[in-house]
């Protein structure tokens, strides 16, 4: 029985992870907080990054929807900066990450996804002022173990 | 005025005359962009301003590989010209003549069929600079009335030379002074038209340098 | 004469300097900036040359401080420079120049074109011609301390993420740390990454930084839209924190202009030297590679290549140091045809990416980065400026072109070895 309890573990348990288990774990990262982002797109690259039956050409196109709909969000340089809608530029960065191919993004795929859905619930922290540091890396340390013990 | 009296008059006092608005003219416009000055740069430099500036002056002759292929006629016939003017006018034996009358100076010249050669290259060099100022979207958009006045002078002394040379059209007396006062009328334009380029471009290039040098960029 | 045009023409006037007046003397009309800008390269339109976009200020030049310029004045034979010719000149100063300086290493008779055109734009702006979206940003970075209106507690809350995610803490407000370390606004807001990446990075090699809470914003809009009052206090403030936590040096972060603003304007801009050293991220990143205090372990196998941005290297003079430090990182490393100070721009500085207007036009300058892109093509595009980056992968998403876009610094952290 496996629990991952702290972020070193958390980074070598990700590394051993082949391409396809790492998009699949990230897709459930980013479904945590796909509460954040009110994007259709992204819902749905989603639950293709989730689906362990789909195809080269399906993750490719996902891709590239997620894509387009980050450039739709992201904060423009000198903009007046929205947080509600930063948070949901990083649940759109991490769909980017989880359907990204294994070894294009240093760190990995779900890592990347993991940093991208813990900055989303970030932003989110500073409009609503809770305090929420460590929260999301907690939950994602659980999925990571129900994952590897399942 | 008779014939012969314009003769006289422009091979002396206009030629005067001209020097002195050239002359004059060139120094005040330095004079006008020197007075102008430079604040003191206050940040800390990583290299050398002055060496940046110096070296400018003589890179910035060279074009890079890629500035080459997009604006290879520019660079091309813009090297084919100066240099024509500059063998012409420094190299051709009667000119070094002229200069060693009037300043002292003295210098090998060419085999006038090099002169000749040269001239004609250039006449035709300038020819095709003036077609492609009219025909190349962006030098066109750019171009007032002073460009093609600086080209009309700059075009004279070299076609007026050879003809002088060749006697062509008027008697030889007549296509010298023809030839002088082209060249006078090119001394008397120069300083008010971008043709001070010729002087200026050393304090641009060099400020260029300067302040890329400062920064330590090779500019 | 309208006294914002009035206020326009007098900030042209003390603009004109030595260099200025030689530049305007020697242009020959050759039209060679053109074909180094990528806006006139990208569109065609030869109303984007470099040297054009300056015409108002040249005749400002010519009526005033030239001796025939000034007779022609006297006696009604100049053409004055009007409102309507400064409002017409709004989007070629504004819109269609970053500010990159790939013309002023082209022209052949040594012209600095983007010296003149920053020097440019302090009348545009006092003129009232200055695009919105920069006078907004301007107007958040006085009033708030941040053009994009990002506030301490947003920063602290970003911290606060940051040192549970790395497991470390990370410093604000120590006095006597060797270095402060600036972010921009656009790095809290879409790369926060950014903030751990240097902390873990710091930590491995032993450097003793910190973050002031008071003076944390690296970009400068004043520099941007060209109001020297502003960018001057913008820099005070980075200054006056500097000196109360008595550090040595100041870090620019990964954002161009930010680095000019700091480096090389601030000292000119406040009108006193620093008592501490400015240094580009890359500068002390190199610094430390060469001192042995970075261990890397894996290299990325990738096929890499970089973006230089272009106040960074072109006009900055950090050039060698991304070179060093990608040979370090990375097994496939390859320059663009063109590169280092000779590189293309993004498209997207000096206030470009800030204004919507010039969206259109931004991203139809993008396409000579793509040129570039197409003929080396990498897996992916490494930079180290935030507003390259976003415009990169603007650009990239437009023309369909698959590949990540990363920040150096981070590739760094990415790779650093496990004690």
């Amino acid at each position: 029985m496996t629990t991952i309890s702290n972020e070193r573990e958390f980074r070598a348990a990700l590394d051993k992870l082949d391409a396809t288990q790492q998009r699949l774990l990230a897709a459930r990262f980013v479904t945590s907080v796909l509460p954040l982002c009110t994007d259709e797109r992204i819902s749905h690259a989603v639950a293709v990054a989730a689906d362990s039956e789909a195809s080269a050409a399906t993750l490719a196109e996902a891709l590239r929807t997620a894509k387009a709909a980050t450039i739709d969000c992201h904060a423009r340089c000198g903009a007046e900066g929205d947080w509600e809608a930063q948070a949901g530029y990083f649940v759109a960065r991490a769909a980017i990450a989880a359907l990204t191919p294994l070894g294009q993004l240093p760190g990995g795929s779900a890592w990347q996804a993991a940093m991208s859905c813990r900055m989303a619930q970030t932003s989110k922290s500073i409009v609503s002022g809770e305090e929420t540091a460590g929260l999301e890396s907690e939950q994602q340390y659980r999925m990571l173990s129900t994952y590897m013990n399942s | 005025m008779t014939g012969t009296e314009l003769l006289i008059w422009i091979r002396g006092p206009a030629l005067q005359i001209a020097t002195v608005i050239f002359l004059l003219g060139v120094v005040v416009r330095i004079f006008e962009i020197l007075v102008l000055g430079r604040k003191p740069d206050l940040a800390e430099p990583r290299g050398s301003a002055a060496a940046g500036g110096l070296r400018t002056i003589v890179t910035r002759m060279f074009a890079d590989r890629g500035t080459l292929q997009r604006s290879t006629f520019t660079v091309v016939a813009g090297y084919i010209f100066h240099i024509g003017i500059f063998i012409t006018l420094f190299f051709f034996a009667p000119h070094i003549l002229l200069f060693h009358e009037t300043l002292g100076v003295n210098w090998p010249s060419l085999p006038t069929q090099v002169i000749d050669a040269t001239a004609v290259v250039t006449i035709i060099a300038l020819l095709a600079v003036l077609v492609y100022r009219l025909a190349n979207r962006v030098i066109r958009y750019l171009s007032r009335f002073q460009d093609y006045l600086v080209w009309l002078v700059t075009f004279l002394p070299i076609l007026t030379g050879y003809l002088a040379f060749h006697r062509i059209g008027l008697a030889p007396q007549h296509l010298i002074a023809t030839h002088i006062a082209s060249v006078e009328l090119l001394m008397v334009v120069f300083p008010f038209t971008k043709l001070m380029h010729a002087f200026t471009l050393f304090i641009a290039r060099y400020y260029n340098g300067a302040i890329a040098g400062y920064k330590g960029v090779n500019s | 004469m309208t006294a914002s045009l009035e206020r326009g023409l007098n900030a042209f006037r003390e603009q004109i300097d030595a260099p200025v007046a030689s530049f305007f003397s020697s242009c020959v009309h050759c039209g060679m900036c053109a074909e180094a800008c990528l806006f006139y390269t990208e569109t065609g339109d030869p109303s984007y040359t470099p040297i054009h976009k300056l015409e108002p200020l040249r005749r400002v030049w010519q009526q005033e401080y030239t001796f025939w310029g000034r007779l022609a004045k006297a006696v009604g034979l100049s053409k004055p420079v009007t409102d309507e010719e400064l409002a017409q000149w709004e989007t070629l100063v504004y819109d269609s120049c970053t500010l990159c300086g790939r013309c002023s290493m082209v022209c052949p008779v040594g012209n600095d074109i983007a010296y003149m055109l920053r020097r440019m734009r302090e009348g545009m702006a006092a003129s009232g011609h200055a695009p919105e979206g920069l006078v907004g940003a301007t107007r958040r970075a006085v009033t708030i301390g941040s053009p994009m209106g990002v506030k301490l507690p947003a920063l602290q809350a970003q911290i606060g993420h940051t040192e549970k995610d790395i497991g470390m803490t990370i410093p604000v407000d120590v006095v006597g740390a060797d270095y402060m370390l600036l972010l921009s606004s656009m790095e809290i807001m879409n790369f926060p990454e950014f903030i751990g990446a240097i902390a873990r990075i710091f930590s491995k090699a032993g450097v003793s930084w910190t973050i002031s809470s008071e003076a944390f914003e690296a970009t400068n809009s004043g520099i941007q839209i060209g109001v020297s009052e502003i960018a001057a206090e913008l820099v005070q403030r980075v200054v006056d924190a500097a000196e109360k936590l008595k550090v040595k040096n100041v870090i620019s972060p990964e954002c161009g202009h930010a680095y000019m603003a700091i480096r090389w304007e601030g000292p000119n801009l406040i009108g006193k030297p620093y008592n501490f050293k400015v240094v580009h991220i890359l500068e002390l990143l190199d610094d430390l590679r060469k001192q042995g205090r970075l261990k890397i372990s894996g290299k990325e196998t990738q096929r890499l290549t970089y973006h230089d941005p272009c106040q960074i290297a072109r006009r900055g003079g950090v050039v060698d140091q991304p070179r060093h430090l990608l040979n370090m990182v990375a097994e496939n490393f390859v320059e663009m045809p063109e590169t280092g100070t000779m590189n293309w721009c993004c498209g997207a500085g000096g206030g470009v990416s800030s204004n919507e207007r010039a969206d259109g036009l931004r991203l139809s300058a993008f396409k000579r980065k793509k040129k570039q892109l197409d003929v080396v093509r990498p897996d992916a595009l490494v930079s180290a400026c935030s507003n390259c980056r976003i415009q990169l992968e603007d650009g990239l998403e437009e023309n369909n072109m698959d590949m990540p876009v990363l920040s150096l610094t981070e590739t760094i952290a990415e790779h650093l070895a496990d004690d």
